[in-house]
C-alpha cells in the first residue's frame, strides 16, 4: 500500500497524517487510525483540494480528507470503480457546453460512470468529472450526431460556479433509459409543473443571462413596481432566490443642502 | 472591441444580445431580421463581427452564412441556435463558422466568445 501524505478533518480540526491508496482499500493513520475497504464507500463528494467519502451501509462513517489534486485522482479512481454504486461503461463529453458556448474541441471520452448518493462520477483514463445531483438543471433523452450516424444519448446540465454545463453520455439505450430515469427521480424537486405566464418566463431567461433589474426594466419597458411583482412570483415558485436587496433613496433636506452647497462655484 | 451586426427573427433575443455586446463594451451597428437583410446589411455595414440565429424564416442562417462568406471569405460569423439544433454544428463549421452559441445563454461566456472570435 503506498503512503501519502495528506490532511484528514478530525473533531473539526485539519490534522497532518498519512494514508495508505491500496487495491481495494485505504488506510488513514493517526489519528484515526482507520482502514477502509472501497466497496464499502456509498458516497464520494469532491471540492476543492479535498473530497468527503462516505462509507458504511448506513453511510455512518465520513471522512474529509485534503491532499494534492494527484492524490485524490488516485484515490477517486479506485474509489469510483470499486464504491457501492450503479455503473455502467459509457462514453460522455463533459463539459460539452458551459454558459452557451459550444466547446468547438470537445471529445468523447471512454469511460465508466458511476452513480453514487450525492452526484454522479464520470471516469476516464484522463478526466474525473462530477455532477452533484442538486445542482442538476436538466435531464433530456435525445439523439445526436455521432460519426454521421444519430445516436441516443442523456444530455445532463448542471451548475458550476454559475455557469450551466451541458455534458452528454452515450451508451447503450437500456442502459441509457435506466440512467434517465434514476436522475429524474433523484432531481424530482427541482422539476417545474407550475405554468410560467410568458412575462415572467422572459424575465426568467433574462436573469439567467445575467442581465441585473434595471437592464430587464428597460429591455421588457416595465416598471420597478411590475418587476417586483414578476420576482415575487419566480421566489414563490422556488425559480429565483433573493441575491441582495438593493434600496432607492431620496435626498433629505440636508442632503438637498449638501449638494447645493458642492456646485456653488467659488466666485460666489 | 468589435463592430458587430446581430441577426435574429426574435426581437427579444436581439435585444439580450444587443445588451450583452454593448455591456462588453461592443458597438452594435445594426441588426436584421433574416438572411437576406442580414446579408444586405453586411454588405453596406462592415462589420467586424456577426451573431447570426441559425432558424429564422426566408433565408435561414447557415444560408445566409454561406452568403456573407461568399461576398468576404474572411468575414467572423458567430451562430447562435436554440438547444436541441448542434447538429447543425458541423454544417455550420464546415460553412465557415467561427463559433456557436446556444440559447439559452450566458453572458460572461458569450463575451468570451465574441473575444475570442474577434482576436483570432
Amino acid at each position: 500500500m503506498k503512503s501519502v501524505p495528506v490532511k484528514v478533518e478530525h473533531e473539526g480540526k485539519w490534522i497532518p497524517t498519512t494514508m495508505g491508496i491500496g487495491e481495494d482499500r485505504f488506510r488513514i493513520d493517526t489519528p484515526l487510525e482507520r482502514e477502509v475497504l472501497y466497496k464499502s464507500v456509498v458516497d464520494l463528494e469532491a471540492k476543492k483540494n479535498q473530497v468527503v467519502i462516505t462509507a458504511g451501509a448506513e453511510g455512518e462513517f465520513i471522512y474529509r480528507i485534503a491532499s494534492v489534486e494527484k492524490v485524490l485522482a488516485v484515490l477517486k479512481k479506485f474509489i469510483i470503480t470499486q464504491a457501492s454504486a450503479y455503473r455502467l461503461n459509457a462514453f460522455f463529453m463533459s463539459p460539452a457546453i458551459r454558459g452557451g458556448v459550444l466547446i468547438q474541441n470537445a471529445q468523447w471520452e471512454k469511460g465508466a460512470i458511476a452513480v453514487m448518493k450525492t452526484g454522479i462520477w464520470f471516469v476516464s483514463q484522463e478526466n474525473q468529472v462530477c455532477i452533484p445531483l442538486e445542482d442538476v438543471t436538466g435531464i433530456e433523452l435525445t439523439s445526436r450526431e455521432i460519426q454521421e450516424k444519430d445516436l441516443d444519448v442523456v444530455k445532463i446540465d448542471h451548475l458550476s460556479e454559475n455557469e450551466v454545463v451541458t455534458s452528454f453520455v452515450l451508451c447503450p439505450m437500456t442502459t441509457l433509459q435506466v440512467l434517465y430515469n434514476f436522475l429524474k427521480e433523484a432531481t424530482r424537486d427541482t422539476e417545474v409543473n407550475e405554468e410560467i405566464d410568458p412575462l415572467a418566463g422572459q424575465v426568467a431567461m433574462l436573469v439567467y443571462s445575467g442581465m441585473d433589474s434595471s437592464a430587464i426594466e428597460n429591455m421588457l419597458k416595465l416598471s420597478h413596481k411590475d418587476l417586483d411583482a414578476i420576482y415575487e412570483k419566480l421566489l414563490g415558485m422556488g425559480l429565483a432566490e433573493v441575491l441582495y436587496v438593493r434600496k432607492e433613496v431620496q435626498l433629505t433636506p440636508k442632503g438637498v443642502r449638501y449638494i447645493s452647497e458642492t456646485v456653488k462655484s467659488p466666485m460666489e | 472591441m468589435g463592430r458587430i451586426l446581430i441577426v435574429d427573427d426574435t426581437m427579444f433575443m436581439r435585444t439580450l444580445l444587443k445588451n450583452i455586446l454593448f455591456s462588453g463594451g461592443h458597438d452594435i451597428v445594426g441588426e436584421a431580421a433574416d438572411g437576406a437583410e442580414a446579408l444586405a446589411k453586411y454588405r453596406e455595414l462592415k462589420p467586424d463581427l456577426v451573431t447570426m440565429d441559425v432558424v429564422m424564416p426566408n433565408v435561414n442562417g447557415i444560408e445566409a452564412l454561406k452568403a456573407i462568406k461568399a461576398a468576404d471569405p474572411a468575414a467572423k460569423v458567430i451562430m447562435c441556435t436554440a438547444v436541441g439544433q448542434e447538429q447543425m454544428v458541423k454544417l455550420a463549421v464546415k460553412s465557415g463558422a467561427r463559433g456557436y452559441i446556444v440559447k439559452p445563454f450566458q453572458a460572461p461566456k458569450v463575451l468570451e466568445e465574441v473575444k475570442n472570435v474577434l482576436s483570432a
